[in-house]
C-alpha cells in the first residue's frame, strides 16, 4: 500500500503540485471573499438589530443547502469551474466569521465606549482604535473555523472542473483504489494543519498583546 | 432480518414455482420464468422486453428488476433468477476475470464455452448492441477539425479540451490503453467533471471531447454529440445476450428462438433510442419496452 502510494507520487509529482496549487487558490478566494463579506456583514448586523436579523438569517439558509447541491445549482448561471466553486465554498464560509464579528463587535464593554468618547475619540477612531481590536479575537476564531471548513470542502470542487485535490480522491473512489485515496485526503489533511499553524502565526503579529504576557 | 426473511420465503417460493413448473411442463403447459435485470435502466428495458416476448410466447414471467450489477451472477447461480440480460465483454472481464479480447465472436464463444462448464449457465444468441467504453466530441468540434474516429481525434488532440471523470485518466482501459495503441493525446487541456455533468459540460461549449458508454439516451442527439468510432479496435465488445439457467434451457428449448426475435432488432443505435426514451424524456421502461415490444412483434 505505502508502496502504491509512493510509485503514484513519485510518477505524478507536477499532477499532484498542481492540484495542491488549485485546492489552495480556490480555498483562499473563497476565504478572502467570506472574510470581505462576513465582516462588513457582521458589522452591520451589530448596529442595527433589524439588519442582524435579517442578514444572519440570510445566510444561515444559504449555509443549510448542501456545497454538492450549491455547486450544481450554480452552474447554469455561472457554468463551470472556479467561479461556481469559489461562490460555493464562500456560502459555506461566512456563517461563522459573520457570527463572531457581530458578537464580537456587540460585547465590547459599553464603559469602555464611554471612557473612549471621554477622551475624545471621533465614531471612526472609537471603531479603529477600540471596538475593532477587543471585537478582533472572535471575529479571528471565526475565520479560523471558516478555514478548515473550506479546505476540507473545497474538494468538491473537481466534480465541476475546477480542480483541486478532489480530483484524486475522487478518481480513486472510482477506481476503488485506497492509495489514491489515501494520498487525496492526507494532503488535504496537510494543508489544513499547514494553514492553521500558518494563521496562529498571523494571529499572533495581529494581537501581540495577546501573548505577550507569556514572554 | 427482515431482508434474511424475505429471500428465504423468495427462495422457498422458487422452489416451489419450480416444481409445480417441472410437473405442469410435463402435462404440456407452460411454467413460471423468473426474469431479472440489472439495476440501470438499458438493462431494465432488455429484460422488460425478454419478459415481454416470453408472455406472448404463453410463459408466465415473474420480474425480478434492480437487482444491483454486482450481485446478480451470484443469484442466478443461486437460483434466485432463471435469466438475465448480460454483457459478453462483463461476462469475460468481470466475470470470468480473463484478458479483454476486440472480437465481438471470439469474446462471445469463450464466455459461452467457459460459463457452460464453470456455472451451467447458457449465452444465447447476442445481439449487435454494444454497450461498451467509448468518447464523444460536440458537434462543432467534429465538423471543425473533420473528427470521426479515435484516430483522428489522436491527431487534433492539442486543439481539444478534454472533460473526464478522473478515472478515465488512470484506468488500464482508460486514456492508458488508447494511448497505447493511439499513441499520445496531448489534450490542449484536460479537467475533471462528475459522471453526471459531461454532457452538460460539452453541450455549453466548456470541453470538447469526453468519455461515455456507447449507448447512453442523450447519444440520440446527434445534432450536439458524435460518438467516436474505435477505428483501432482498443476497446473490448459489449454485447448484450441473456444468460440462462442450463435446466430452464434444457426444459424449454424455445426460449432461444422467443428472445432471439427480440434480439436481432437491438443493435446500438435502437438500444440507444430506448435510453433517451426513458433517460432524456423521462418516461417509464415499462412503457418503453412495451411499445417496442408491439413494433416489433407484430
Amino acid at each position: 500500500m505505502l508502496q502504491d502510494c509512493l510509485n503514484y507520487i513519485q510518477g505524478n509529482g507536477s499532477d499532484i503540485a498542481l492540484r495542491i496549487a488549485d485546492h489552495m487558490k480556490i480555498s483562499l478566494i473563497a476565504l478572502f471573499a467570506a472574510i470581505l463579506i462576513g465582516v462588513a456583514g457582521g458589522y452591520a448586523a451589530s448596529v442595527s438589530r433589524r439588519g442582524e436579523k435579517w442578514i444572519m438569517n440570510l445566510f444561515q439558509i444559504l449555509r443549510v443547502i448542501p456545497s454538492l447541491a450549491i455547486l450544481v445549482l450554480l452552474i447554469p448561471v455561472m457554468g463551470v469551474g472556479m467561479k461556481p466553486a469559489v461562490t460555493a465554498l464562500s456560502i459555506l464560509a461566512i456563517p461563522p466569521i459573520l457570527t463572531n464579528t457581530c458578537v464580537g463587535f456587540m460585547e465590547v464593554p459599553p464603559f469602555m465606549l464611554e471612557s473612549a468618547k471621554g477622551i475624545g475619540m471621533t465614531e471612526w477612531e472609537l471603531l479603529l482604535h477600540v471596538r475593532f481590536p477587543l471585537a478582533l479575537p472572535l471575529i479571528l476564531a471565526g475565520i479560523r473555523s471558516a478555514l478548515v471548513e473550506v479546505i476540507a470542502s473545497a474538494t468538491l470542487a473537481a466534480k465541476i472542473g475546477a480542480g483541486g485535490l478532489g480530483e484524486i480522491i475522487f478518481t480513486g473512489l472510482g477506481l476503488n483504489r485506497t492509495d489514491l485515496l489515501l494520498i487525496g485526503s492526507i494532503l488535504v489533511g496537510m494543508l489544513s494543519l499547514g494553514s492553521l499553524g500558518i494563521f496562529s502565526l498571523i494571529r499572533r503579529i495581529l494581537m501581540p498583546y495577546k501573548y505577550r504576557r507569556a514572554v | 432480518m427482515g431482508s434474511m426473511w424475505r429471500k428465504m420465503t423468495a427462495t422457498a417460493l422458487a422452489f416451489a414455482v419450480a416444481g409445480t413448473f417441472s410437473v405442469t411442463a410435463a402435462a404440456g403447459e407452460k411454467g413460471t420464468i423468473r426474469v431479472g435485470s440489472k439495476d440501470f435502466t438499458e438493462n431494465e428495458i432488455v429484460a422488460e422486453l425478454y419478459a415481454l416476448a416470453l408472455e406472448d410466447a404463453g410463459y408466465k414471467v415473474e420480474r425480478i428488476m434492480d437487482i444491483s450489477s454486482s450481485v446478480i451472477h451470484t443469484a442466478i447461480i443461486n437460483d434466485e433468477i432463471d435469466l438475465y440480460p448480460e454483457y459478453t465483454g462483463t461476462g469475460l472481464i468481470s466475470i470470468l476475470k480473463m484478458d479483454p479480447l476486440t472480437d465481438a465472436q471470439e469474446v462471445y464463444e469463450t464466455v459461452k464455452e467457459v460459463y457452460a462448464k464453470q456455472f451451467d449457465l447458457v449465452w444465447l444468441a447476442y445481439a449487435q448492441a454494444n454497450d461498451g467504453q467509448g468518447l464523444f466530441i460536440s458537434r462543432k468540434a467534429s465538423d471543425e477539425y473533420g473528427i470521426t474516429t479515435i484516430s483522428q481525434l489522436q491527431e487534433n488532440a492539442s486543439k481539444l479540451r478534454f472533460a473526464s471523470q478522473g478515472e478515465f485518466d488512470e484506468r488500464e482501459d482508460g486514456l492508458p490503453g488508447l494511448e497505447k495503441v493511439y499513441g499520445p493525446f496531448e489534450w490542449a487541456s484536460s479537467k475533471v467533471y462528475d459522471n453526471g455533468l459531461k454532457y452538460q459540460v460539452v453541450e455549453s461549449d466548456e470541453a470538447d471531447v469526453s468519455p461515455a458508454y456507447t449507448t447512453e439516451g442523450r447519444l440520440s442527439e446527434t445534432d450536439k454529440f458524435i460518438l467516436l468510432e474505435d477505428d483501432r479496435h482498443v476497446w473490448p465488445p459489449y454485447n448484450l445476450a441473456p444468460v440462462v439457467r442450463g435446466d430452464v434451457y434444457k426444459e424449454n428449448p424455445e426460449i432461444g428462438e422467443i428472445l432471439k426475435k427480440v434480439n436481432e432488432t437491438l443493435d446500438t443505435a435502437a438500444i440507444t433510442a430506448l435510453n433517451a426514451k426513458v433517460d432524456v424524456d423521462k418516461e417509464e421502461y415499462e412503457d418503453v419496452a412495451e411499445e417496442y415490444w408491439e413494433s416489433i412483434s407484430e
